[in-house]
């Protein structure tokens, strides 16, 4: 080690302007050798903008950026590279098709014949040595879209420790894994950092990022609010700092009735789902917890008619209904937010009043045209119920945050009528406020006697809004929780497999 | 557009006449490419000329008016030429045997939209991707054309049929005024029908338009029926200026079409689209083909000014678009 510099990575003054608008404003920070530095911050607080600068896709309009005390010069990706720093994105950019190591030493490759050919047995062989340490399991020979995320982004670590990354940047790394593997990749950062790597993680998981980090920056509105040591300060702290002000924290109300209004037997698809049955009753808020892959996801569809099932039943209302038609399901009363909001649920280019107005065309529509006025004042009325930012109909859905997004396709439900909600994820990627919003949201259905699923991976979710929890294992219903019987261990228990009871959920009380 | 008490409350953004900042932009290129030939002929920029360019270039925008709505829908409809032939084919046959005009006239639309409704069905239904499906039926059509009539020519078109698309109303030619009320009535679709926002959505992204209910394979099917009768009226009114119907008519119609649709601002990738920039779109690649014959300029460097013309236009829509 040449340096001894403590500081890794120094940030000095880092601003960004877009027009009138001040992304980034006199941002200072830095990072200790073999530290792992959380940056945190709402959505539009400037983590991302923060991070591209750091990654060279972006030019600041001000400040330096140094590494080991030299500062980067030059601009663009490659010359961030040469410095050390490497950026793990959130959608980990890979060519499907290509091997594990052609990935890897892609637009670098190892040629051979005079440059003519590319040497793939040399690749591999790099690879090899590279993953070795991280995951010896992982084929440098295998097309890389057979790779789970995790081993895929362990993939991306062992490429930035080819190229002696210094400084690894971790953009929400952890939105697709299982707990259990981001138990792996805990263990792991904290192996790099013992090596002298310094890691900047980003994430919304306050869990995570207290498990994880030493040390943590917090922007609001483009600016640094703090800089924290996660010994030294608590999740409440954080979190107002990153919002501004305190969050209401509200107690768990039940509008739960005794009417059964969606009764599902026997649903099963494939492997994916089998044999799930369980009843939904008018104003109750039904948690549906369990890994990732226990098929979660699937029995939501399934129920949506979006999927059809092989075999089982629905009733809503007592009436049965037609499965594997979204239609009848709708028309029935269902309304699925998916997982996926940009690939599953919005029309991104569409204003926000034709995605609010979706499913409710024929309710919008008089004598074969649409009725435009009643559209407007009604997608209107629906976006300032739910305190939806910009107040502005004709502005394309896409144009908003993921917070306002997932309100408006909540607000779609609601214009087509729909008294039972199917949510799958329905915070996953937005940020802490919003959150709270969307909880809020929840119990205002229930409480006007609406019913709502609700699919989540964190736990502490599920504990917030759910006056049931139905726990999957496996595509089966391993069990179903009362209120009282509702806790982390009850849940961990029953979404646990018998064989893999020594991987265990990862998560920290709510609050 | 009417204000009510709670719209007002709304921004408002610009003029909502269904005329975008993408359409302007295609106006402005339409207005320069004019500029250009009225100042190197003096004979372009005359009332005769004009109407004449309008007069050419109905054919194209009668086509390309159904291409754009199957593109919006995020398909591509590459068999409008062999559809306009069977129709045309159709139409002439049964007038030559003796059916009323009046009949002849819708039976063959209903041919056409039956060959829409066969690509619809294989694309909707079917699980193949546009491209093929009515790159499978280009020569299907074709051929059943061929075969029907011989490969002949139909001559012996009733004059009264000519008649209906030889006229004037109000001083322009039947066929440009036939077309503009047919783009007034795709507008009206597409802006202001429910169809029109399913077309809209299932384009921009179909498996949220599948989950939000959107009848995405009745969507699509209604696109690929309207842009069959839509060519079957082209190929009509072909007949009617030629007099004869020959079953290679229409060849090559899909490119200047897709054209016409990708000048005025639609996206091969579905979801967007504009009836008024396919209309100047088309009126563009007719203006540039009857300046350069004006200035006698031969027809492969017409084929090239074309070509050229495309690159440029979808360059400067690429270059102010901006990014995301």
């Amino acid at each position: 080690m040449i340096t001894s510099s403590a500081q890794r990575l120094t940030l000095e003054g880092i601003g960004k302007t877009f027009g009138t608008l001040r992304a980034l404003d006199g941002v200072s920070m830095s990072v200790a050798r073999g530290s792992v530095h959380g940056l945190l911050g709402e959505n539009g607080a400037g983590k991302s903008t923060l991070l591209r600068i750091l990654s060279g896709v972006m030019e600041p309009s001000g400040g330096t950026v140094a590494v080991d005390g030299v500062r980067v010069t030059g601009h663009g990706p490659l010359a961030a590279r040469r410095a050390g720093i490497a950026m793990i994105h959130q959608e980990l950019q890979h060519v499907p098709e290509l091997t594990v190591a052609q990935n890897m030493f892609l637009g670098r490759s190892v040629r051979m014949a005079g440059g003519l050919l590319v040497d793939r047995q040399a690749q591999e062989r790099a690879a090899r040595a590279a993953l070795a340490p991280l995951d010896a399991s992982i084929d440098p020979s295998a097309p890389i879209r057979t790779l789970k995320v995790a081993q895929r982004q362990i993939v991306e670590i062992a490429r930035a420790l080819m190229e002696d990354a210094k400084i690894i940047a971790m953009d929400e790394p952890t939105s697709s894994l299982t707990p259990a593997e981001f138990d792996r990749l805990a263990v792991l950062i904290r192996d790099l950092s013992a090596n002298g790597v310094s890691i900047i993680y980003v994430s919304h998981k306050m869990d995570e990022v207290f498990r994880v980090c030493d040390t943590a920056t917090i922007l609001r509105d483009g600016r640094k609010v703090a800089d924290v040591s996660m010994a030294e300060t608590t999740e409440g702290e954080v979190v107002s700092r990153m919002v501004g002000r305190e969050l209401a924290h509200a107690e768990h109300k039940g509008f739960a009735t005794d009417e059964v209004v969606l009764d599902v037997e026997n649903l099963s698809r494939g492997t994916a789902v089998r044999g799930a049955s369980f009843k939904l009753r008018r104003g109750e808020v039904l948690g549906i917890s369990g890994l990732v892959g226990a098929g979660r996801t699937e029995l939501l569809r399934l129920v949506a008619g979006v999927d059809r099932p092989d075999g089982g039943s629905i009733r809503i209302e007592g009436k049965p209904l037609r499965l594997g038609n979204p239609r009848t399901a709708i028309r029935a009363g269902l309304g699925l937010l998916p997982e996926e909001r940009k690939r599953d649920g919005i029309v991104a280019r569409r204003p926000i009043r034709s995605n609010i107005a979706l499913s409710s065309m024929r309710r919008f529509s008089r004598a074969g045209f649409v009725r435009r006025n009643a559209l407007h004042a009604e997608s209107l009325k629906l976006m300032q119920d739910m305190n939806l930012r910009p107040l502005d109909v004709e502005r394309p859905i896409g144009q908003f945050s993921g917070g306002n997004q997932q309100k408006a396709i909540i607000g779609r439900w609601i214009a087509a009528g729909a008294r039972i909600l199917l949510f799958d994820e329905p915070t996953r990627g937005i940020d802490v406020g919003a959150k709270a919003e969307i909880y809020a949201l929840i119990e205002r259905l229930a409480a006007e006697g609406r019913s709502v699923v609700v699919v989540s991976s964190e736990l502490p979710e599920i504990l917030r809004v759910s006056d049931r929890v139905l726990v999957m294992r496996e595509g089966a219903i391993a069990g179903i929780l009362e209120r009282d019987a509702i806790s982390e261990e009850a849940i961990v228990a029953l979404a646990v497999p018998q064989s893999a009871r020594s991987a265990p959920f990862s998560s920290r009380p709510g609050q | 557009m009417t204000s009510t008490d709670s719209l007002s409350a709304a921004p408002k953004r610009g003029l909502k006449l269904g005329f975008g900042l993408r359409d302007a932009g295609t106006l402005i290129g339409l207005l320069v490419i004019v500029g250009v030939f009225a100042a190197l002929s003096p004979n372009f920029l005359t009332e005769r000329n004009l109407i004449n360019i309008l007069q050419q270039s109905s054919i194209n925008a009668c086509v390309a008016l159904g291409m754009t709505l199957v593109i919006i829908s995020g398909g591509i409809d590459l068999s409008v030429g062999p559809t306009a032939a069977i129709a045309a084919v159709a139409a002439a046959a049964m007038m030559v045997g003796g059916t009323p005009i009046v009949v002849a006239i819708p039976a063959a639309i209903l041919f056409g939209m039956a060959a829409g409704a066969v690509n619809g069905a294989l694309v909707a239904y079917g699980g193949l991707q546009p491209f093929i499906v009515t790159l499978g039926t280009l020569s299907l059509y074709r051929a059943s054309a061929l075969i029907y009539t011989g490969g002949n020519p139909i001559f012996g078109i009733p004059p009264e049929f000519r008649a209906l698309f030889n006229g004037d109303i109000l001083g322009l030619p039947t066929p440009v005024v036939i077309v503009a009320a047919l783009a007034l009535v795709v507008w009206v679709v597409l802006n202001k029908t429910p169809l029109g926002e399913y077309f809209l959505a299932v384009g921009g992204n179909e498996e949220a338009s599948h989950i939000a209910g959107v009848p995405v394979g009745m969507t699509k099917i209604a696109a690929y029926v309207i842009s069959g009768g839509l060519a079957s009226i082209a190929g009509l009114i072909l007949v009617g200026r030629l007099g004869a119907a020959d079953p290679t008519l229409g060849n090559l119609w899909e490119l200047d079409a897709i054209a016409a649709a990708a000048i005025g601002g639609a996206s091969l990738m579905g979801g967007k689209g504009s009836v008024v920039g396919t209309i100047l779109g088309a009126i563009i690649l007719g203006s540039l083909r009857n300046g350069l014959t004006l200035l006698n300029v031969q027809a492969f460097y017409q084929l090239l000014a074309t070509g050229l013309i495309i690159l440029v236009a979808m360059l400067i829509d690429r270059a102010t678009r901006g990014r995301g």
